[in-house]
């Protein structure tokens, strides 16, 4: 494979790459004298432009032939292309959300991680081997440790770093023992010929090697997508990290994680499901997904009613939304409807969470400017102090309910029939889509929490209310757009994903 | 021969890797660090073992020289008589003892039961002339990646380790 | 005459039932070869370093033991084998005892893949070179438990001035020997050799006189003598400040072995610089081949003890911060430019031109970046101020 063609193949990664030496490079060279807000701006626009010139580059030129493929060690299909496009997407806009900030003197290098972390994702999600997926797993969580430790005035920051970086340490441990059992089996690190491998293993009964293999995976990916038990780092490093860092955290690597976990699940363990019906219980991914996705939706739901900060809060919903996207993971196409792939709900509901969160977490970043603190009551009587802040508060808080015709709600309607018509007419995860609909109930209430206070109590601060930026605001509206236009036309996402799903042959 | 080796290397990588993290008969976190040579030394026993010379000779070169020797001077440099006189908490203890308990067991019935391979391993082609080809042809990719992540972890180290200006 | 080691001990290993009775007899009469010369090496050179310093100082130097002197390093061994064995009570014991084995074992499995003679390395494999570098790295571990588990703070200074010095050092050292082993094409110290043999006319196929193999060879010998802690890098035992650094809680025949760690770190430095940039045991001139191959290595080491020892009798000692910056302003760059020009070097078709581009390639920023560190402050040429 030369390098010439590796660079043609991987055009977009590539243009990040050089967007984000020329974003270091240009802080560190030319603009060290400037001020920080002009630094600001011409970070993020360089980081922008190269975004948009990687979209471009992706949505302008036509796929390269899919013979060249490397083995699988690097893959272009136009699924993989639409999720890379929302991963730009969401980066954009968190460099945008980036641009208010005030914690740090090191503009270039925060510019410069989270085009990184971007990098990572990208190469995450486009690949089907399991080296290629771990080294830019660690790709993407190093440099997002790093950018939740970035604001060192604050020692919760920090503490944040630490917790994330030590878990984060433990998780990748842990996924690289389970790859490499992978890899013992089938000696192969491509995922398909690792199914191979497996199906071969699973005649009968599951090899207990490959069990062990099952939940070291699991347990890697689980960090990365904070499902409970691997959780406990995700409130801490919402609350601790910078906001910016925290909302590309809850955002892309969320995208990026899921996609891969699936990846990884559905091709590289087919033929070990397994069945998470409770009639049926038999061994394999699905019933360990199904435990895991259980206890991070009650868990989540439950935890998020006590929290009095609202990143926290974000935070644990988080975790329960993991539990609704593991339903998606876990279901399988059966034989009866093969070409029902539960990819295209995964990737639609991923990406509108995505959108979604960013945007909440653009509102709490302005309300923290404000008021200094992302408590609860700090929210009080925002909706007379800025209404239209509240106002897009209100969508993003209503979409993450699954309230319709917000994106939200459509997400959790795709990926709970996906889930259901799973099984065939047996209804194996019928349980849990049960349990997610309860849950999904018991999250409204502290949605309209946060909204109570928005919009019912009154507001605590005399100070007379500082003028809003127009651009952050911008940002938020522009999120909160495409949250409702997503919701009132989920087919903008779903038909090209379903389209290129059939292309892709998954 | 080979087998008695592998045992031999195996089971002095688990005891000093034992040693690094609950030494007996010191608390000092250099002991530890110390252990942690030994650890990675013996571990480049088993390559060896394996013929993977290259790996062997690189894992003693950076992990055993460079990056242990740093890890020394970093316990040096932070004050760590606290460390010293810490003392397990019985929880702790207790619910370290049940995970890494949970685990073992896990595994050891997961390998008792594995069969055997039907298929061997291919032959490892541990010299460094296929080890070269192999990076450079077939996993170039992966390889650039990792001087990106390498890059990355530059920025993070000169960031973090600077002294933030108000 | 070229092959009598190699014969000699092909003949005792015969004497022993085939089989791994044999390997092993063979593996232990080149561990024996090893040590014994290079022992002896020892021993001659200390005499040598200090009749050469003496030289160089305009005195005696040791002249009372044996002829000339000759018989000092018995009398050395000697009392450093009677000497009390003095350890602090607060002293990591073990670790104490521990540090100097473990300097001086390394540095003989170091010497094991050097090539003295045809057929003559103890082992020859695949990662020779790389080999040797992992276990000098053993050499730093070493210094840190000697200076650590002294539990004295002069100790402690000097093996954290040494362990800076030595990772500084490594990387234009490694650097330096990469460009050679990219030419060669291979890590094996024995195949690095065969390629230096042959003859153009007189001139031989060195690496050394090649642009990039000069400059890599001048840049691995300061390196070297850096690794090495030899003067004019020899900070971390700066007696003017810090007394001995690491040995200081060191005496009788646990010193003697740092000692000898130190020369035979050195000597296989010195065979390393040999076998990569100056032809191994190949003889200068197709006309001299008739000399067996082990006087010619035995020899080009000598010569490049005595450089070590002219150096040292010569240069004063560095700073601390001069130290630093040349390591990573001058050495790190110029042996990345070095590995460029080797690259550069192995594509363009050999002639004239080719030497003429790639000697421009060293020089030109060897000159460029002299200037700029000459320049800047730091690194700015003493001045003096002599009594009138």
């Amino acid at each position: 494979m030369s390098y010439l063609s590796i660079l043609n193949l991987a055009a977009p990664e590539t243009i990040m790459v050089m967007t984000a030496l020329a974003v270091l490079a240009a802080d560190l060279l030319f603009m060290r004298e400037l001020e920080r807000g002009t630094r600001q701006l011409i970070g993020a626009m360089i980081g922008c432009a190269g975004c948009l010139a990687a979209v471009a580059w992706m949505l302008v030129l036509p796929l390269p032939e899919p013979g060249s493929l490397m083995q699988g060690l690097f893959l272009v299909d136009p699924l993989i292309r639409i999720v890379k496009v929302a991963l730009l997407a969401l980066t954009i806009f968190t460099v945008l959300i980036s641009m208010e900030a005030d914690f740090t003197q090191h503009i270039g290098e925060y510019f410069a991680l989270i085009l990184f972390a971007a990098i990572g994702m990208m190469f995450l999600v486009s690949t089907e081997d399991i080296l290629m997926i771990f080294i830019s797993l660690e790709l993407t969580s190093l440099s997002l440790y790093i950018l939740t430790a970035f604001n060192k005035r604050n020692i919760k920051s920090a503490e944040a770093a630490l917790k994330y970086f030590l878990f984060g340490g433990m998780a990748a441990a842990f996924t690289l023992f389970g790859l490499s059992l992978l890899y013992g089996i089938s000696g192969s690190t491509n995922l398909a010929e690792i199914a191979k491998a497996v199906s071969g293993k699973s005649v009968n009964g599951l090899d207990p090697l490959l069990i062990a293999a099952i939940v070291l995976t699991v347990i890697g990916f689980g960090f990365k997508v904070a499902a409970v038990p691997f959780h406990l780092w995700a409130p801490d490093a919402y609350e601790g990290a910078p906001i910016p860092s925290a909302a590309f955290i809850a955002s892309g690597s969320k995208v990026a994680s899921f996609f891969v976990f699936a990846k990884v699940m559905m091709i590289g363990f087919k033929g070990a499901e397994g069945s998470g019906s409770l009639q049926a219980w038999m061994p394999g991914w699905v019933p360990t997904l199904a435990v895991v996705a259980a206890a991070s939706m009650v868990l989540g739901n439950l935890a998020a009613i006590a929290q009095s900060s609202v990143r926290r809060l974000l935070a644990y919903s988080a975790i329960a939304h993991a539990g609704y996207v593991l339903l998606a993971v876990m279901a399988v196409p059966s034989p009866l409807a093969p070409h029902t792939s539960p990819l295209g709900p995964l990737v639609y509901y991923v990406i509108t969470y995505g959108l979604t969160t960013l945007g909440a977490f653009a509102v709490v970043s302005n309300v923290q400017q404000r008021t200094g603190g992302d408590r609860l009551s700090d929210f009080a009587g925002l909706a007379r102090r800025a209404p239209l802040l509240s106002f897009c508060m209100l969508i993003f808080m209503l979409s993450l309910a699954g309230i319709p015709p917000l994106a939200g709600f459509f997400g959790k309607f795709y990926v709970f029939t996906a889930a259901l018509s799973s099984g065939g007419k047996s209804l194996g995860l019928l349980w849990l889509v049960i349990l997610a609909v309860a849950m999904s109930a018991v999250s409204l209430y502290y949605y309209l929490l946060v909204l109570k206070q928005i919009y019912i109590m009154p507001s605590t601060d005399q100070d007379t209310p500082r003028p809003l930026s127009i651009g952050s605001q911008a940002i938020v509206f522009a999120l909160a757009a495409l949250v409702l236009i997503l919701g009132c036309a989920p087919g903008l996402i779903l038909e090209p994903v379903m389209s290129a799903i059939k292309v892709a042959g998954l | 021969m080979e087998n008695f080796f592998f045992y031999f290397f195996a089971a002095l990588t688990l005891i000093f890797a034992f040693l690094v993290i609950a030494n007996p008969f010191s608390n000092n976190p250099v002991t530890s660090a110390m252990f942690l040579v030994l650890t990675i030394a013996s571990l480049a026993g088993l390559f060896v073992l394996l013929h993977a010379y290259f790996l062997a000779a690189v894992q003693v070169l950076v992990y055993a020289g460079a990056v242990m020797v740093l890890f020394l001077f970093v316990i040096m440099l932070l004050d760590l008589k606290a460390e010293e006189e810490r003392h397990i908490r019985a929880f702790g203890l207790g619910a370290g003892l049940i995970s890494v308990g949970a685990i073992v067991s896990i595994f050891l019935i997961s390998l008792l039961k594995a069969p055997l391979l039907s298929n061997p391993a291919p032959i490892v082609h541990g010299d460094t002339l296929a080890l070269g080809k192999l990076l450079f042809n077939q996993y170039s990719l992966p390889f650039e990646i990792v001087s990106v992540l390498l890059l990355v972890a530059m920025i993070g180290v000169v960031l973090l380790s600077k002294k933030e200006l108000k | 005459m070229d092959q009598i080691f190699v014969n000699l001990k092909d003949w005792l290993v015969a004497l022993f039932p085939a089989g791994r009775q044999q390997e092993l007899v063979s593996a232990l009469i080149s561990v024996a070869a090893l040590i014994g010369t290079f022992a002896g090496l020892f021993a001659l050179t200390t005499v040598l370093e200090r009749k050469g310093l003496g030289r160089i100082q305009n005195r005696y130097g040791p002249n009372r033991v044996g002829p000339y002197g000759i018989l000092q390093p018995m009398a050395d061994g000697l009392k450093a084998l009677t000497k009390e064995d003095v350890v602090p009570r607060s002293a990591d014991q073990v670790v104490h005892f521990l540090a100097p084995l473990v300097l001086v074992a390394p540095v003989f499995l170091a010497l094991a893949v050097v090539p003295m003679g045809r057929n003559m390395a103890a082992v020859d494999f695949d990662a020779g070179i790389l080999f040797f570098f992992a276990v000098g790295a053993a050499t730093e571990l070493s210094v840190f438990m000697a200076g650590w588990s002294s539990r004295n703070k002069y100790s402690l200074l000097g093996a954290m001035r040494a362990i800076a010095q030595m990772i500084s050092y490594e990387v234009p050292l490694i650097l330096s020997s990469l460009a050679v082993i990219m030419i060669a094409g291979s890590l094996s110290a024995v195949t690095i050799v065969e390629k230096q043999a042959g003859y153009s006319g007189l001139i031989p196929h060195w690496f050394v006189l090649t642009p990039w193999g000069f400059a890599g060879f001048i840049l691995f010998m300061i390196a070297a003598a850096a690794e090495s802690n030899r003067s004019p890098f020899d900070l971390p035992e700066g007696e003017s400040e810090i007394i001995a650094g690491y040995y200081i809680e060191y005496s009788g025949f646990k010193f003697a072995l740092f000692f000898l760690g130190e020369y035979i770190g050195l000597f296989a430095a010195s065979g390393l610089a040999i076998t990569l940039f100056l032809g191994g045991w190949n003889a200068p001139f197709p006309f001299l081949t008739w000399i067996p191959s082990y006087v010619w290595f035995f020899g080009k080491l000598l010569a490049l003890i005595a450089v070590f020892i002219w150096v040292r009798g010569t240069l004063p000692r560095l700073r601390m911060d001069q130290l630093m910056n040349f390591a990573w302003k001058f050495m790190l760059p110029m042996a990345l430019i070095n590995l460029l020009t080797a690259g550069v070097w192995h594509f363009t078709p050999p002639g004239l031109a080719r030497w003429i581009i790639c000697a421009l390639l060293v020089f030109g920023p060897y000159v460029a970046l002299g200037r700029t560190l000459f320049e800047s402050k730091k690194l700015a040429k003493r001045t003096y101020s002599y009594a009138e």
